[in-house]
Formats: C-alpha cells, structure tokens, sequence
C-alpha cells in the first residue's frame, strides 16, 4: 500500500485541524543520530498548534518511540518525518528510507512497551507499509481541544 | 493494533476489588504485579547520571500512587494509567533534580528557569503553560524555549541510543546530569524515609523493589514465612506514604 506521507491537506489519515495548519518535512539521517533535531521540530510545530509545555514533552517522548518502531534495529539510511499542526492537533508520519533490514535485537517486550507508551502519550498511532518501506504515525489532540 | 494487554488478568477484577475493599495485601499484589513496567520505564531514562536503581524506586513510588488512584470503572486499561503516571513521575524527577547537559551557560541558566516558571504559570493559570507563555514569563524567544527543552530530555528510546552501537549519542553529545546536584524533594523525602525504616525493612523493600525478589523469594532469605513479609512489606509501604504525606 502507498503512503502519502506528505503533509497535504487532501491526502488521507490527516487530522482536519492538523492539515490547515503548519507542515513540516524533515529528512534525518539514521547514522549521524539526528533524532534531537526531530524532537526539537516537532515541539515547535506543537507549539504553534496550541499545545502546552506539559502536552509537549509527552510528544517528545512519542516521537522518540515512533522512530524506534519504525527503525527496528537498522543503522543506516534515512528517516523522513512528515508533520501537521494546528488547531489543538498534531499529526506525525515517519518513513524508513534505505535497503537495511530490520534487526530487532531487544526482547520482545521492548516492542510491547513502545506500543503502550504510545498508548499512554498520544490519541492515535499505528504502523504502516508505504511500497515496502516501514512506516509509523500518531495524532495527539489537544485535551481542550475536545479531542 | 496494540499488542493484548498482560495486565488484563489484574485490570478485571483485581482492580474492581480493590476499589471496593482498598485491601493493602491485595494492592501489594497489584503493585507487584506491574513493577516489571516501572523497570522497563526507568530504563528509558537510563544513562542520563542516575542509578537505575534511584530511577526504579522513583517508578516504583509511582507505581504505587497509580494503583492507589486509579479507577476501573473509566474504562482505561491500568497499564496505560499507569504509564502515563510513571512517565510523568520521572520527568518531574529529571525535571527537580536539575541540570547537568552540557550546554551553553545561557541554555542551562533558562532551563532552571523554566522549571520555576513552569511551576508558578501552572498554578496562576490552572493549566500547564504554553511556550509563548513561558517565553513572555522569561523573556526569552519560543526558540530558546523549545531550545532549552530539548537539551533537558532525559529520556531516550533504548533501541536508539545504546552505546555501544556506534561511536557517540544524542545523550552522550547532550551531556550528564551533575549527580551532586541535589534537588528532588520527594527523592529525599523518599530517601529519608527509607533511611528511619528498620534495617530488616530497608533490606526487604530494596530485595523487592530493586532485585525483583517474590515475597516467597525473600522469606527464604531472611528466614520467615512468606505471609510475614507480605505484611512487613505493606507496613513499611505505608509508613512510606505517610511520609509524603506529611511532607
């Protein structure tokens, strides 16, 4: 199944609040370990969709376990984070790029405990394939917002 | 689709009991059977200047306020309750015990002072604050801010950021956190109290909570019956959470 990643409004799984607001592509990567930049990227598109500071660290968080799901071990290639904001809502896609295989090398539970971190910190997530490429994404809505 | 739940045996009627009867035995055996995911939380913020064994118990205390608090009866799984509380937990440990990245002086000065903004914006607001709120309450940029933040993350997704994977990380670039720098109220609190606890019970509770002894486990090491140990467990426990509480 193809994926549009792309931050575009018309494309599907997008947060209609989301998509009205700030898009961001970003590129990362995995050997030089940008990961900081991803995290730094997405508070500030949170942040100008309205989130609070405690909101924000949550999604620091979620980010840091999107990409180790969609990583899976690998150390080469690239990560390709799409992001959306606003009106209350955030939606991030991430994409591995590149020819290495996974290598999950923690216990099975490490695997488990991402997937209930992303249950605590986020409204939504879930992994993709985007043509045979791994995929992950999450929406956090706003408390307030009425999410 | 999330993976099912291992907890479920315990959320169902467990948890239903125990908001009913409040049963310290029973919410020994809830605390005990989720300390696996406090381990595995703590070590999400391993590598950053504390002990595993500090980040455990401050997980473990969590753990405990989760059980206490939680509710069966609004539908969320525990797990996912309690996630949520120990995270919060060992953020605001990271959060109080300070600062120790290694970063511009300028960095690290803000840092401090967006904890004692955060604090006080919380309160006069009835909310957590926004980052233009922090930056006008500090009068730094929302970069600075967002700058600030970020070198204060303590935790980091394990898989990424083992050591041995290749020749420098993110947590290795961004610096330790000053063991000497001692600011956690509740650690200490936590810490005092452990400290006026008889030998035996220091000894039980660091068997329990720190090696992940069984109670049967450790009423063979210190040569009582497991029954015995249930109850020193939940006495010491208690005597813990009276401390908190008056502090």
């Amino acid at each position: 199944m193809a994926v549009d990643m792309s931050p575009d409004p018309t494309g599907p799984a997008r947060s209609a609040g989301a998509a009205a607001g700030a898009q961001v592509e970003l590129t990362l990567s995995v050997a030089d370990d940008l990961l900081a930049l991803a995290r730094l990227t997405v508070s500030a598109v949170a942040s100008r969709a309205g989130f609070d500071v405690e909101e924000i660290e949550d999604l620091r968080l979620a980010v840091d376990e999107l990409c180790l799901q969609v990583l899976q071990g690998r150390r080469s290639g690239r990560l390709v984070l799409a992001m959306a904001g606003g009106s209350g809502c955030i939606d991030v896609w991430c994409r591995y790029e590149g020819t290495e295989d996974a290598r999950p090398d923690g216990p099975d539970d490490e695997a488990d405990l991402s997937e209930r971190i992303l249950d605590a910190l986020v409204d939504e997530h879930g992994l993709f394939e985007d043509d045979g490429r791994p995929g992950a994404h999450l929406t956090k809505r706003r408390a307030l917002a009425g999410g | 689709m999330p993976p099912p739940d291992r907890t479920t045996i315990v959320d169902g009627p467990s948890f239903v009991e125990f908001a009913t009867t409040r049963d310290p035995h029973l919410r020994d055996l809830l605390v005990e059977a989720h300390l696996g995911l406090a381990h595995q939380l703590a070590r999400r913020f391993a590598n950053r200047g504390e002990t595993h064994e500090d980040l455990v118990q401050v997980a473990s205390v969590a753990l405990i306020h989760a059980v206490d608090r939680f509710d069966p009866d609004r539908g969320f799984e525990f797990s996912t309750f309690a996630t949520r509380t120990i995270l919060g937990e060992l953020k605001r440990h990271f959060r109080d015990k300070g600062w120790a990245v290694r970063a511009p002086r300028r960095i690290q000065e803000l840092y401090l002072e967006l904890g004692a903004a955060t604090d006080a914006l919380a309160q006069e607001l009835g909310h957590p604050p926004t980052v233009p709120e922090l930056a006008a309450r500090t009068g730094a940029s929302e970069e600075a801010v967002l700058e600030a933040m970020e070198a204060g993350q303590a935790y980091r997704a394990t898989s990424i950021d083992a050591p041995d994977r290749r020749e420098g990380t993110i947590a290795s670039r961004l610096g330790q956190i000053d063991a000497g720098y001692d600011g956690a109220e509740d650690h200490q609190v936590l810490v005092d109290a452990l400290e006026r606890l008889p030998e035996r019970e220091q000894r039980i509770l660091h068997l329990r909570y720190v090696d992940g002894l069984t109670q049967s486990q450790i009423a063979e090491q210190i040569g009582v019956s497991q029954m015995h140990v249930s109850r020193l467990l939940t006495a010491s426990i208690a005597r813990l959470r009276e401390s908190f509480t008056e502090s």
